[in-house]
């Protein structure tokens, strides 16, 4: 069997040419090609299937997002940043947010806290779904992937129980979240997760051990160690390659530090470890999910905001009936909160890799620069080295894997 | 800091049965199958269904009370809008979908009211901060999501086509209630 | 482990105009000159081995002389640590060295920042615009740029 599987081709650059006698050709694919599921563009250049060299083209999904931002207040930026990453907008709704409260150095209450991360690990596996679906579907899988998007529509159902949109969710605030949990929520979501929890072991009876999938995967987009230290690759890519980095055990925030999760890592750094490693990933998020969960139901219901009248915008029973509130409250939707002047980074693990947020505020009520680090673009850069030798139909797995979000990549 | 680092557990060296394919075959039509037959049993009985599947126009979802639709104005049962026009929610909203037209009422104790209130709905990204911002509970999301048109100008909803009956938004109103007496009570921290 | 804003400082002090710890982000505001000079120094002496360069953005302060800055994000994943190396850049000539040989991820964000701001990045080799398109008039998050500026159509190119 062994002259069944694939193997990379060990000469260069040079022999392949010298041996073939073929002429390159260029290839342009994208920028709506249906086998990426983003709009981006390759301009491949091809010795018969092998690629020679790739130039990855960007930027047909951007909206001006930073610009946006320097246009509105603090808070009207918060929608904005659901529309990073479709899959996972809660992520970066958290990243903004705990970015802001660097600057004002504000604590949220417990609560609160536990709340973002139950919705933040929602959709992250709610994006690993999306991610290990969409592989499958582009290796000619159609049922896995089915199984894999009626397990996100689960997910999304939840996020829709929690913060009443499935997408968009808009939940998470400055100083807080939107509003607490519902309480029939925790039942809903331990039932949702029994059915996840089968659908995924289905779907890993399908394809984990499957030839197909594996000889597709196994040894294709490469990427070692060093080469994704030197392009600051990071999140289930890194983390195949062999290194143990997520910010949420680095760099705990929100409760990360109380709450029991492995980081699940490979060896090769190959496509297949890509996959296992958010196939482990997704399970550790229900963990976490169920933790919160116990924690959250412990704590019962209560506020889910700090009592700042600087950041948050006051209690409505309260603006109803107090002139003082209601002044309050005239003065911080037109304003919103003012940030003293100062810069600051603050990185979170999404589902991608590390999303960083670098804010610059004067000490107005506008920001004057919102940088988002995206994690799409940055592990798109080395694209061609783990494309690079092998063949064109390996591409589209190793693209589907590194799940590069147009709208958080072009921003 | 509880948790470690776990390793992956790569299928190496496939087995034997991995390797001959025909039984891998069997064995995800017997997923398959099992998948189909549950669905098909739910399809028929109606009963614990599976699937997703929406008959629409016939069937529909109930949204869960957090669900944020398209903004509406509550109306009174004076058929005016409880609206007093303060023009928070067009501060609030990112998008500027919002555009209000204040007038005065003299003899009335509301005094000010919207002579024009019309919202973009091809702009509005229902993301809420209008209802956040409205001090009179006069704006609010509702359940409607159904807004297509077959003109581009038909998405501009005026101050008549956005008035809701109050008592067809009390799901909605009941909810954000809920959450203000949450708000009233003493804080952990902060 | 060493705090790594004060070995920089110990060893190339010369070339650190400014420094804070603001926010708890240790920071260093580096002569342009001496940059390629202090990455290098960064990425490569013991205690602080910088592997990453986690990100690269401009700011843009219109009014103020030096207009731009050109702001690193530096981690190790070594020693978990983190620094913000910044340098600034006049008006009239935004030009630094380019960091490609230091750590290959600079290509595309340099290419951003001169995309989004007009930055020149000295011996990049390839600073294409990213994002936008090479047609596109000006550089849109200058402060000077107004958000509803329209570009100019332009028509397929072959």
């Amino acid at each position: 069997m062994d002259h069944l599987t694939y193997r990379r081709p060990e000469t260069g650059e040079d022999d392949l040419q010298k041996d073939l006698h073929t002429e390159h050709q260029i290839l342009n694919m994208g920028p709506s090609h249906p086998a990426t599921h983003g709009t981006v563009k390759f301009l491949i250049e091809l010795d018969g299937e092998t690629i020679i060299s790739l130039d990855v083209q960007v930027g047909y999904l951007h909206r001006g997002f930073e610009k946006e931002c320097e246009a509105g207040t603090w808070y009207q930026a918060i929608p904005y940043t659901d529309r990073l990453n479709y899959n996972s907008a809660i992520l970066a709704n958290i990243g903004y947010c705990l970015a802001v409260e660097k600057l004002l150095e504000l604590d949220t209450p417990e609560r609160c806290q536990w709340l973002r991360v139950l919705a933040g690990e929602l959709s992250r596996l709610a994006d690993h779904l999306t991610r290990c679906g969409a592989t499958c579907l582009e290796l000619q899988a159609m049922t896995p992937f089915l199984y894999g998007i009626e397990a996100r529509e689960l997910s999304w159902d939840l996020m829709e129980i929690l913060c009443g949109a499935r997408v968009t969710s808009n939940y998470v605030r400055i100083g807080g979240v939107k509003h607490g949990m519902p309480s029939s929520f925790p039942a809903i979501c331990r039932e949702n997760f029994e059915k996840i929890r089968k659908l995924l072991a289905d779907f890993d009876e399908m394809v984990t051990s499957n030839r197909i999938f594996v000889d597709r995967l196994k040894g294709t987009g490469i990427l070692s160690r060093e080469d994704c230290l030197r392009y600051a690759v990071t999140g289930p890519l890194l983390r195949a390659a062999g290194v143990p980095l997520d910010v949420r055990k680095q760099e705990p925030y929100l409760t990360y530090d109380e709450i029991d999760f492995d980081i699940p890592i490979g060896e090769v750094g190959d496509n297949y470890d890509r996959y296992l490693v958010c196939v482990e990933e997704m399970h550790q998020s229900m963990r976490i999910v169920e933790q919160c969960l116990a924690k959250l139901e412990a704590l019962g219901p209560g506020p889910v905001d700090v009592l700042d009248p600087r950041v948050r915008w006051p209690a409505k029973g309260r603006v109803f009936n107090q002139m003082e509130e209601l002044i309050q409250q005239f003065k911080s939707v037109t304003e919103g909160p003012r940030v003293p002047a100062g810069e600051g980074y603050l990185a979170i693990e999404s589902a991608n890799g590390e999303l960083g947020f670098y804010l610059v505020s004067d000490g107005s009520a506008v920001p004057h620069k919102v940088r988002c680090r995206p994690p799409s673009l940055i592990n798109l850069a080395p694209l061609h080295l783990m494309v690079k030798g092998g063949l064109l139909g390996d591409l589209i797995p190793t693209f589907d894997l590194l799940n590069m979000i147009g709208g958080e990549c072009d921003r | 800091m509880p948790g470690r680092v776990i390793k992956v557990k790569r299928a190496e060296k496939l087995g034997l049965l991995e390797r001959l394919y025909v039984p891998m075959i069997a064995k995800g039509l017997l997923v398959t199958a099992r998948h189909f037959f549950r669905n098909l049993r739910g399809f028929i009985t109606g009963k614990n269904r599976t699937d997703f599947v929406v008959q629409f126009p016939e069937e529909r979802i109930d949204y869960p009370d957090a669900f944020r639709g398209m903004p509406v104005l509550v109306q009174l049962e004076n058929g005016e809008p409880r609206c007093v026009a303060c023009g928070l929610c067009e501060f609030a909203c990112p998008t500027d979908c919002i555009s209000i037209v204040a007038g005065e009422l003299p003899d009335s104790g509301i005094e000010r009211y919207p002579e024009a209130f019309d919202i973009d709905m091809s702009r509005c990204m229902f993301c809420g901060l209008c209802e956040e911002a409205c001090p009179e509970e006069a704006i609010v999301m509702s359940r409607e999501v159904e807004i297509s048109t077959f003109t581009r100008d038909a998405m501009l909803y005026r101050k008549a086509d956005l008035l809701v009956p109050e008592n067809l938004l009390k799901r909605r109103l009941d909810f954000l209630r809920g959450e203000y007496e949450r708000e009233d009570a003493p804080s952990q921290s902060g | 482990m060493a705090d790594p804003l004060a070995v920089l400082l110990a060893a190339r002090g010369d070339a650190v105009l400014e420094s804070h710890e603001r926010l708890g982000d240790a920071t260093a505001v580096v002569d342009p000159v001496e940059l390629v000079a202090v990455m290098r120094f960064l990425r490569d002496s013991d205690g602080l081995d910088f592997e990453m360069l986690t990100d690269l953005t401009g700011v843009d302060y219109l009014g103020r002389e030096p207009r731009f800055e050109v702001v690193y994000h530096l981690y190790s994943v070594k020693h978990n640590h983190r620094l913000r190396i910044v340098v600034r850049l006049p008006e009239d000539a935004p030009e630094v060295d380019s960091l490609v040989e230091v750590w290959p991820s600079a290509d595309w964000m340099e290419r951003e920042a001169w995309d989004m701001y007009g930055i020149r990045f000295r011996n990049h080799g390839d600073l294409r615009r990213l994002l936008l398109y090479e047609e596109f008039e000006g550089h849109p998050l200058r402060k000077d740029y107004p958000k509803e500026r329209r570009q100019p159509l332009i028509g397929p190119r072959n």
